[in-house]
C-alpha cells in the first residue's frame, strides 16, 4: 500500500479551556476520497485549518507528503488546494480573472496559466461564462468556480469544506463528477459535509467526528455493516401465526408486531425480503403495503452519537 | 512579484467599485463646486481689520514756478497718501480709475472714496495765506473742492463715509498747513528781512515756521515708513458662474483634497472587511504568501489610488475652477504623496479595528469628519480658526498638509520651501506611525 498523502496523528487543538479537537488520527492516500462527517462545531473546519497550514495544532501533527503542516511553511501550501465553506472568490472580477489571480498566487504564469485556466473552466462547466462578472452567477456557478480556484495550481491534496452548500442539483452533479475525476487522477481528497448522502455516494472511506473526537473511521461497507436494514409491511388482519416463522429467518430481529403492522431489522434486506414474500405466499396472506430501508450513514451516525446529524 | 499580483487585483476591484469612485473623486469636486459658487469674494483673503481709505489719484503733478525753471514736478497726492499710510490703523487702497470708484461706491462696496483731480498738485502748490493764492481753509477744515479734490460717498453708508472723510481731513491739514505756513514765513523773510524772521523764530521756539512739513513745523522726527503700504485695488477674480480663478479656490481645492484623501479610510476598510467576510482572505492566507506580502499587496493600490486622487483634484482645480498651481508645482506632488502616505496609515489602522462594513462606515466617517473639523479642512480655510485652535490643529496630519499647500498655493510668490519640507516630513511621520500601529494590531487570522 502506498504511503499516505495526509497523515493526521493524534491532533489536539485547544482554545483556552475549550477542546476543539481531542486527539484525532487518520490517513488519506493518493486517489482516496475521504469523507469527514460531523455536526456544526464538531471540529471539522478546525481540522481542515490545521491541515491547510492556517492554524497550529496544540499537540500532535498533520503530515502532508511526509512534511509537517505548519503556518510558517509556505512551500507546502503549493501542494494543497482548499475549497472553503464561504464563496471565497471575487464577485467584481470575472471567472477567468479569478482563476488567473489564484493561479498566479501559486506561481503559475504565462501560457501554462492560460492553458490551466481554460482547462479548469471547462472542467467546472463555466467556459461560456468565463468573461462574465462572478456577481452575476447563480449560487451553483459560484460554488463551481470556488472549486475551480482551488484546482488551478493542481494540488495533490484537496480539502473541500461543505462544497455544495446552497447548490442546485445540476451544479452538485458537476461538482461530484469533478471530484471523482480528480480522485481518479490520484488527488487525495478530504470531503466534509452535512449531507450524509453526498458522503455516502462519493467517499470510499468515512470518518465521523463529534465533539472533537473521531468516533468512527473506516471504509463505507464496514461502517454500514454495523447497522442492518429495515423491512416494514402490513397484512389484512392480525397474523400472530407469522411471528414465529419470521423469527426463524436468519439474521432477522422483529422490532415490532402491532396487529397487522410488522417491522423487522435484518442484516441482508434482499434475502430477508425474499423469505418474507415466500412465507406470505405459502400461507396465502395478502401483502397490503411494503417498505424497505437499506442501511445508511444517517443511521450509523444516529447509532454512534445518539442524535441525527442536523440536530 | 506576488505583492504586485495582489496589488493589481485590488486596483482592479477598486476601479470597478462605483462607491469608491464617488467618495474619492466626485464628492470633493461637488464640495468645492458648491462652496466655490456660494462663498463671498472675501473668502480666502487675508483678514484685515484696519480702516480702509480708498483713493483715486488722477493728480498730474505740478512744478513750483517759485523753485525756478527745471524744478521737478511736485506730486502732492503722493504726500497725502504716504501720510495716510503712515497713520496707525489705516490702510490705503488705490483705485485705478474714477469709473471703478464710482461703481464701487454705487454698489455699496466702498462707503467713500477720496478723489484727487488732475490739478491737485497745482492747487496745493498755490495754496497760500497771501493775496492771489489758493485758500483751501474753511470752517470745517480743508475745502477739497478748492484743491481739485472731492469725496465720493455712498448715501447708504454715511457714518462710515464721514469717518473716512474726517481721517482724510486730518491728513490734509497735516499736509496743507505746514506748506502754507512755511511759504508765508519764507515771504516774510524775503520782504521784511532776516531780523524780523529771526525775531519770530525766537518768539515761537517750539516751531520751525519755515518748515513745510508737519514734522518740520513741529520740530518732530519724521514718521517711519514701517508697515506703511499702499495697495492697489484688485477686482475680485473669478469669472462665470463658477467664479473661475477666484482666490477662494486656492484655499478650497487643497482643503477638500486633503479632507477627501482621508476618506481612503472607508475604501481600505471596506476592502479589508470584504476580504474577511467573503472568505477570500482565508484563501490568501492559505496561499504561499507572507503576512507582509498580503498587507503590502493591499496597501500599494490604495496608495496609488490616493495619489491619483490628489493629482486628479489638483488638475480638476486648475481646469474646472481656474486655480493656480503657484510657482513651484512639483512641490505639490510631494505634498500629495506625503498626504496619501499618512491617509493610508490611518486607513489601515481603522481596518485593523473594524470588523464589519458597518463599523468601517461608522468609525471611518466619524474619524474623518472630526479630524477634518479639528484641522480646519471642513470649513475650507484654516485661517478662519482662532489662533489657539490653529495650534491645536497641528495634532492632525490634515493641518500639516494644509500648511504645505498654503505655502505653495496661497503664497506663490515666495513659498517657504523649508516649511513645505517640514510639513511633508511630519506627514510622512504620521504615515509611518499609523502603519506601525496598524501592523501590530491587524489580525489576519480572524479568517480561519
Amino acid at each position: 500500500m502506498s504511503e499516505p498523502l495526509l497523515s493526521i496523528r493524534n491532533v489536539v487543538k485547544q482554545y483556552g479551556q475549550h477542546v476543539a479537537l481531542a486527539g484525532v488520527s487518520f490517513d488519506v492516500r493518493a486517489g482516496e476520497l475521504f469523507g469527514l462527517l460531523g455536526p456544526n462545531g464538531a471540529g471539522k473546519t478546525t481540522l481542515l485549518s490545521i491541515v491547510s497550514c492556517l492554524l497550529e495544532a496544540t499537540s500532535g501533527e498533520a503530515l502532508i507528503l511526509g512534511q509537517r503542516a505548519s503556518t510558517r511553511d509556505r512551500n507546502l501550501r503549493r501542494s494543497i488546494g482548499i475549497v472553503p465553506q464561504e464563496l471565497a472568490i471575487y464577485g467584481e472580477l470575472n471567472a477567468r480573472e479569478n482563476l488567473n489571480f489564484f493561479g498566479s498566487l501559486y506561481g503559475v504564469t504565462g501560457d501554462e496559466l492560460a492553458k490551466r485556466v481554460d482547462h479548469t473552466l471547462e472542467a467546472i462547466g463555466l467556459t461560456d461564462r468565463a468573461n462574465d462578472r462572478v456577481e452575476t452567477f447563480s449560487g451553483g456557478m459560484k460554488r463551481r468556480l470556488n472549486l475551480g480556484a482551488a484546482l488551478i495550481h493542481q494540488p495533490r491534496l484537496l480539502l473541500l469544506d461543505e462544497p455544495t452548500t446552497g447548490v442546485d442539483p445540476q451544479s452538485r452533479n458537476h461538482i461530484f463528477e469533478e471530484v471523482r475525476r480528480l480522485a481518479g487522477e490520484g488527488v487525495g481528497i478530504v470531503y466534509t459535509s452535512h449531507y450524509i448522502e453526498e458522503v455516502q455516494s462519493l467517499c470510499s472511506r468515512v470518518g465521523i467526528i463529534d465533539h472533537g473526537k473521531l468516533i468512527a473511521c473506516d471504509s463505507l461497507p464496514v461502517l454500514l455493516a454495523q447497522m442492518g436494514g429495515v423491512i416494514r409491511f402490513r397484512v389484512p388482519d392480525d397474523a400472530p401465526s407469522l411471528r414465529e416463522p419470521l423469527r426463524q429467518i436468519p439474521g432477522v430481529e422483529i422490532n415490532g408486531h402491532d396487529g397487522p403492522f410488522v417491522e423487522m431489522e435484518c442484516r441482508d434486506v434482499k434475502t430477508a425480503l425474499m423469505r418474507v414474500i415466500a412465507l406470505l405466499n405459502e400461507r396465502q396472506i395478502e401483502l397490503i403495503s411494503l417498505e424497505t430501508t437499506e442501511p445508511n450513514l444517517e443511521r450509523v451516525f444516529l447509532h454512534l452519537t445518539g442524535r441525527a446529524l442536523r440536530d | 512579484m506576488l505583492t504586485w499580483i495582489l496589488a493589481k487585483k485590488d486596483l482592479r476591484l477598486l476601479l470597478r467599485d462605483p462607491r469608491a469612485m464617488v467618495v474619492l473623486l466626485a464628492m470633493p469636486l461637488i464640495f468645492i463646486l458648491v462652496l466655490g459658487v456660494s462663498l463671498g469674494e472675501g473668502f480666502g483673503q487675508k483678514p484685515d481689520d484696519r480702516l480702509r481709505v480708498s483713493i483715486v489719484d488722477l493728480d498730474q503733478g505740478f512744478a513750483d514756478p517759485d523753485a525756478g525753471s527745471g524744478a521737478p514736478k511736485l506730486h502732492w497726492s503722493k504726500t497725502v497718501e504716504r501720510d495716510l499710510a503712515q497713520t496707525g490703523g489705516i490702510r490705503v487702497e488705490l483705485i485705478p480709475t474714477l469709473e471703478e470708484a464710482e461703481q464701487l461706491v454705487a454698489g455699496g462696496k466702498r462707503a467713500a472714496v477720496i478723489v484727487f483731480g488732475p490739478d491737485f498738485s497745482k492747487q496745493m502748490t498755490q495754496s497760500s495765506f497771501l493775496r492771489g493764492g489758493v485758500n483751501p481753509l474753511f470752517r470745517d477744515g480743508i475745502d477739497l473742492e478748492a484743491l481739485d479734490a472731492r469725496v465720493l460717498r455712498d448715501p447708504t453708508q454715511l457714518t462710515a463715509a464721514s469717518i473716512i472723510e474726517q481721517v482724510g481731513q486730518v491728513t490734509m491739514l497735516r499736509v496743507v498747513l505746514p506748506w502754507m505756513i512755511g511759504r508765508a514765513f519764507e515771504k516774510i523773510g524775503d520782504r521784511m528781512g532776516f531780523i524780523l524772521a529771526n525775531t519770530l523764530q525766537q518768539m515761537f521756539p517750539n516751531y520751525d515756521l519755515t518748515g513745510k512739513t508737519w514734522a518740520a513745523l513741529t520740530r518732530a522726527p519724521e514718521r517711519s515708513d514701517d508697515g506703511a503700504e499702499v495697495s492697489t485695488y484688485q477686482p475680485p477674480a473669478g469669472s462665470g458662474l463658477l467664479n473661475r480663478g477666484a482666490q477662494r479656490y486656492q484655499i478650497l481645492v487643497p482643503s477638500y483634497t486633503v479632507m477627501f484623501a482621508y476618506f481612503l479610510v472607508l475604501t481600505v476598510g471596506w476592502l479589508f472587511v470584504a476580504e474577511k467576510r467573503q472568505g477570500t482572505l482565508k484563501r490568501l492566507r492559505a496561499a504561499p504568501l507572507s503576512r507582509a506580502q498580503i498587507l503590502v499587496g493591499k496597501l500599494l493600490p490604495c496608495l496609488m489610488l490616493s495619489i491619483a486622487q490628489g493629482v486628479f483634484l489638483l488638475i480638476a482645480g486648475k481646469l474646472i475652477f481656474g486655480m493656480s498651481w503657484g510657482t513651484q508645482p512639483w512641490w505639490l506632488l510631494l505634498v500629495v504623496i506625503c498626504t496619501s502616505l499618512s491617509a493610508m496609515g490611518l486607513a489601515l489602522l481603522v481596518a485593523a479595528l473594524a470588523q464589519t462594513e458597518a463599523q468601517v462606515a461608522i468609525y471611518g466617517t466619524l474619524l474623518v469628519l472630526v479630524l477634518a473639523g479639528l484641522s480646519g479642512c471642513l470649513m475650507g480655510d484654516r485661517e478662519m480658526m482662532p489662533e489657539n485652535m490653529q495650534r491645536i490643529s497641528l495634532v492632525t496630519p490634515h493641518a500639516w498638509a494644509l500648511v504645505a499647500y498654503k505655502q505653495l498655493l496661497a503664497n506663490p510668490a515666495a513659498p517657504n520651501v523649508a516649511l513645505v519640507l517640514q510639513s511633508c516630513a511630519v506627514l510622512a511621520g504620521f504615515g509611518v506611525g499609523f502603519l506601525m500601529l496598524a501592523w501590530a494590531m491587524l489580525r489576519l487570522d480572524d479568517a480561519t
